[in-house]
């Protein structure tokens, strides 16, 4: 059994991977009875390859992998790093390895997870020092993290579970209880590493993503599902999700938004990643036979159009990989900020004119319409470089004060961004 | 002609003055720091990271992100070595950015390793066969978090081919479990080969 954790953006092909393998192991199998003479066939690519065209095969286009032990902040170019006049930004905190989503806990603990390693860390203010903490440890993929009346959630590659009373317990945290389990039948490779939300209704938010980059999912993915942690009873929420790593429900509306990582290896300009809103139950946004609501898959696309499918609500940007996303609930950013959706931009990897590494910000008007801003800018320093940029937003939090705290797991640091005197 | 010629000198005294305003950078993770920490290393290691033991991996001119990746996968126990895990187990993050500089910064003294006809023959062909220069390059000389791998030890590279291949050695991702899968023991043994004596 191997453990198989993506990288960035990038699909495991495991329909492709697989079936290119069975091939090969076919053409070995049948040289076994007769001596090799022609080449090999070549073996299968790496997985976040799958999707790759012919004319492609030259690319040096790859995802990156995280500073795993950290960087110091001291060492980094936080002086490139641009807000709109009146916010700041400093480092909250360093030294938390691949610092991925965020969650608050009601006496002021942050949560921090990551994928690729295997911790939940808790960042707790003590005596007048901020303490990192790794609160948990030896989980699958655990990216997913959120809090609600005194519960930590975690939401592991294959499992959901509750810590309950944790922030009483962080020297000594409680055994894991299982909210729900076998969400990851096979731990083939795939983008199951989830995001993790409580709803308005209590129940808790996750997706599973596509299997590979472009290929056909089963019916419990590329979704987005909810599981009602009372009862442990799931449904489905949403389909034709490929990959949706950040949500968050609008404070007024209490509707469902969702960033979505549209698929790889068609061009630097298609198709854009997106912007969703759910407005009722059974909506299909298109993976893996249309992309960003107009955009026909060249490949599952063929017999379909778009018409079938209902169509996001911003286009964000081809490949620039959005994850975490809140509304602004606070005080502290100026009114024009109230309601605005901050989003965090980890890539782009699949571009050979690199965008995003940033956060953004998506202003809704009363007809319904949304336009994008840059809000925090400057990780992205170069962008046809290797790497482009020096750090990568991963995640946004609310703290009580108004103020907004950003993770970038490419340094394993959380920056606090706030405005006026404070 | 003339606008041009003056645009890029005053492109190249604006990449002088980013260097030298960004000195910070220079200083983040401290090779000579990570020279006083790595002295334990070269017992086994070899002299400035480049190995005489055929069973233990050069660390000389490996990327920094790589090495730094490593010790931390050592130190939290997914990657396990009776030898490693313990020299690894007290490093703090800023030791293991200190040791990636300073490895990342020696010179690999160029192999001794001759490698035999047939793997010289069948090597370049089975490394883009198998993808190998996909992610580690052309030169095989690694980026990132990826390993230079021309010039490693033969015994090294085989058993950790082996080891991905059987789903023994730690793979943070599955990159190289799948990839090594593909490979029969002939393949290993020729790529290894071929691998070590790359100078």
């Amino acid at each position: 059994m191997r453990i198989s954790k993506g990288w960035g953006q990038s699909g495991y092909g495991l329909a492709r991977v697989t079936g290119a393998l069975a091939a090969w192991l076919l053409i070995t199998a049948a040289w076994a009875q007769t001596p090799p003479a022609a080449p090999a066939a070549p073996a299968a690519p790496p997985s976040w390859q799958q999707g790759r065209s012919a004319e492609q095969g030259t690319s040096t286009l790859h995802p990156f992998a995280p500073h795993f032990a950290g960087r110091p902040s001291s060492g980094l170019p936080l002086d490139k790093l641009k807000l709109p006049p009146g916010f700041k930004i400093e480092v909250w905190v360093e030294g938390v390895p691949e610092a991925r989503s965020l969650a608050l806990g009601d006496k002021g603990t942050v949560f921090v997870s990551n994928r690729n390693l295997s911790e939940v860390y808790a960042i707790v203010d003590r005596g007048g020092k901020r303490e990192v903490k790794k609160l948990l440890a030896g989980l699958k993929a655990p990216n997913g993290v959120a809090f609600s009346k005194g519960t930590l959630f975690v939401a592991e590659r294959h499992r959901i579970t509750r810590y309950d009373g944790i922030e009483d317990r962080l020297d000594n945290p409680p055994e894991a209880k299982v909210v729900i389990d076998n969400l990851d039948p096979t731990s083939q490779p795939g983008h199951f590493w989830k995001f993790l939300a409580v709803g308005p209704d209590g129940k808790l938010y996750f997706n599973i993503g596509a299997p590979g980059n472009i290929v056909n999912p089963n019916y419990t993915q590329a979704a987005i599902h909810r599981v009602d942690p009372k009862t442990g009873v799931m449904e489905t929420v949403a389909l034709g999700v490929r990959n949706s790593v950040g949500f968050d429900w609008h404070p007024k509306t209490k509707q469902l938004w969702f960033t979505n990582h549209a698929r790889d290896w068609v061009s630097d300009e298609l198709p854009n990643d997106t912007l969703h809103r759910v407005t009722h139950k059974n909506m299909n946004f298109g993976y893996p036979f249309c992309h960003q609501g107009d955009f026909l898959d060249p490949e599952f696309g063929k017999g379909r159009t778009c018409k079938e499918f209902d169509a996001p609500a911003l286009k964000l940007g081809p490949h620039i990989a959005p994850l975490g996303m809140r509304f602004y609930t606070g005080k502290m950013f100026p009114a024009e900020y109230h309601d605005n959706i901050f989003i965090a931009m980890h890539g782009s990897w699949n571009r050979t004119t690199k965008q995003g590494y940033n956060v953004m910000r998506v202003i809704l008007d009363a007809k319904g319409g949304a336009t994008m801003k840059p809000f925090l800018t400057g990780f992205l320093t170069d962008e046809k470089a290797d790497p482009p940029m020096w750090g990568r937003p991963v995640d946004v939090l609310l703290m009580r004060d108004g103020a907004m705290l950003v993770s970038d797991d490419y340094n394993g640091i959380i920056y606090r961004i706030s405005y006026g005197k404070k | 002609m003339r606008g041009r010629a003056a645009a890029n000198i005053a492109a190249a005294a604006f990449s002088l003055l980013a260097f030298l305003a960004w000195p910070r950078a220079v200083l983040a993770a401290d090779p000579a720091a990570g020279m006083q920490k790595a002295q334990v290393c070269i017992a086994c290691h070899g002299p400035d990271g480049s190995s005489v033991n055929p069973a233990v991996p050069s660390l000389a001119g490996q990327p920094a992100q790589f090495v730094a990746t490593q010790l931390l996968m050592f130190r939290e126990g997914k990657r396990k070595d009776a030898q490693m895990s313990p020299f690894a187990a007290n490093l703090s993050n800023m030791d293991l950015s200190n040791i990636a500089a300073y490895f990342a910064a020696q010179n690999l003294t160029p192999p001794v390793y001759k490698t035999d006809p047939a793997s010289a023959e069948a090597g370049p062909r089975l490394a883009r066969q198998f993808n190998c220069v996909q992610c580690h390059g052309a030169a095989l000389v690694g980026q990132q978090h990826i390993p230079r791998l021309a010039g490693q030890q033969f015994d090294y590279l085989r058993t950790q081919l082996r080891g991905f291949k059987a789903s023994t050695r730690f793979d943070m991702d599955g990159q190289m479990t799948s990839a090594a899968q593909a490979l029969s023991d002939a393949d290993i043994e020729l790529l290894a080969n071929y691998l070590a004596g790359i100078k």
